[in-house]
């Protein structure tokens, strides 16, 4: 573990099972911020993960910027920045209400 | 890369179940292999069950504090222990394979896996292999019917194993197996009789679960049900693990249990979690039963049951109308278990 940034914590969040070489893993974390920022788009909010610093940056339009490490952490940065809460199974979110 | 992490077994039910009467039996035919390391928690200060135990490479004795709560910090130095005299074996053929753990009958499972994936240590060091829970069969329909710690118990298994079951008539031991697989059905269910397995009958089809009171008292998000979610063959993993982390983030007190084998380009993935804990996949070979890939097995309450596969849908992008079909699991309708 980097004493400096505390990176990794663990060996390899749960998320990049399956990405095996260090390209693997890249390519995902590439894709995966393509897809977390389409995704919090609506919710006000950027991601970006550049592939050099660990972590992915999460941002509001407005300009506050956090860098969480792992899916768990952004969530909860993600509603607190957003101001409300992200939840897959919300009616607004089905498109039901 | 071989996973060469240390694996653990935790073996949890309730008081009385025939934990130690079965353990002791596995351990004298060495069903774990060789080179295991046994850990026995009693909730009590006096010991009992550890002399009983033989055939095992190493005992390690945590009296005095169950070790999902109160004995949680021995437990953790105790496995830390093991990790770090097993770091300074250099053959592979001498160190440590296994630990099992013997719960105390009032522990948790789901609250020990949780405190091991949370330990910075022990994440690199121990993968948890299997969580088997010792079911009494004479007893275990009436203490479900009245403690949640022995549903938490049979909701946390990977594999029961029904004791008792030579004192216990056909019907009744028909009825408690429907039961338990209403309460989690993706475990597998073998039989024991002073340890010694006993082949099971098959469950006849018109059996009908025990009534079960609902527990949770003025808890109103209604009794826990599974739900079988099918993914689409060409899962998008990352998208799929965005969702699923939302989905435990929002709804992980309620999601009891995720379990499922997902097909990647990167070969079989077993996923499990247990309530917001996600265990890290494991790449399963290509053999074996493969005709539950790519179905996931939802156990929870608090959501529409459709509602799961409907969510899935609309994140991956995919039109909503193909019918996904989270059907509830068992003959149990509109996913309620009473």
């Amino acid at each position: 573990m980097c004493n400096a940034c505390g990176n990794p914590a663990a060996p390899g969040h749960w998320t990049d099972a399956g990405a095996a070489t260090p390209g693997d893993r890249l390519r995902a974390r590439f894709h995966r911020a393509a897809l977390l920022s389409n995704l919090l788009r609506p919710y006000g909010l950027t991601a970006h993960d550049g592939g050099v610093v660990p972590g992915i940056q999460i941002g509001t339009m407005a300009g506050a910027q956090t860098i969480v490490h792992n899916l768990e952490e952004l969530w909860v940065e993600a509603e607190r920045l957003a101001g409300r809460p992200v939840d897959p199974l919300d009616a607004r979110y089905l498109g039901d209400a | 890369m071989r996973d060469t992490r240390l694996r653990l077994t935790i073996l949890g039910g309730y008081l009385g179940s025939g934990k130690t009467t079965w353990l002791r039996h596995q351990l004298h035919v060495r069903a774990f292999g060789p080179r295991v390391h046994v850990i026995v928690n009693e909730a009590a200060e006096t010991p009992v069950d550890d002399g009983l135990l033989t055939g095992a490479e190493g005992i390690t004795l945590l009296a005095g504090g169950c070790c999902c709560c109160e004995g949680q910090g021995a437990l953790i130095n105790a496995l830390r222990g093991l990790c770090d005299a097993r770091s300074r074996v250099s053959g592979d053929g001498e160190r440590l394979e296994r630990v099992v753990l013997e719960t105390s009958g009032l522990a948790d499972p789901g609250a020990i896996v949780a405190a091991i994936q949370a330990d910075p240590v022990l994440i690199n060091h121990i993968v948890v292999d299997e969580t088997v829970v010792a079911v009494d069969a004479l007893h275990a329909l009436a203490q479900l019917a009245t403690e949640p710690l022995g549903r938490r118990q049979v909701e946390a298994a990977d594999r029961f194993v029904l004791t008792k079951t030579d004192a216990c008539g056909l019907d009744a031991l028909s009825v408690l197996r429907t039961t338990l697989s209403t309460l989690n059905g993706h475990a597998t269910v073998t039989a024991a009789v002073l340890g010694e397995e006993v082949a099971l009958a098959p469950v006849p089809p018109d059996v009908r679960p025990a009534m079960l009171p609902d527990l949770t008292g003025e808890d109103a998000r209604g009794p826990i049900a599974p739900t079988q979610v099918t993914i689409p063959p060409d899962l998008d993993w990352s998208a799929f693990t965005l969702w699923l982390s939302a989905l435990l983030h929002a709804r992980g007190d309620d999601l009891v249990r995720v379990k499922g084998v997902v097909r990647t380009p990167a070969g079989r993935l077993l996923l499990q979690t247990v309530r917001k804990v996600v265990q890290s996949p494991e790449i399963l070979p290509d053999q074996g039963d493969m005709r539950r890939d790519n179905v996931i097995v939802f156990i929870g309450r608090g959501y529409r049951p459709e509602d799961l596969g409907r969510s899935l849908r609309r994140f991956l992008g995919l039109p909503s109308a193909a019918p996904i079909n989270p059907a509830p699991l068992h003959a149990t309708t509109e996913g309620s278990l009473t």
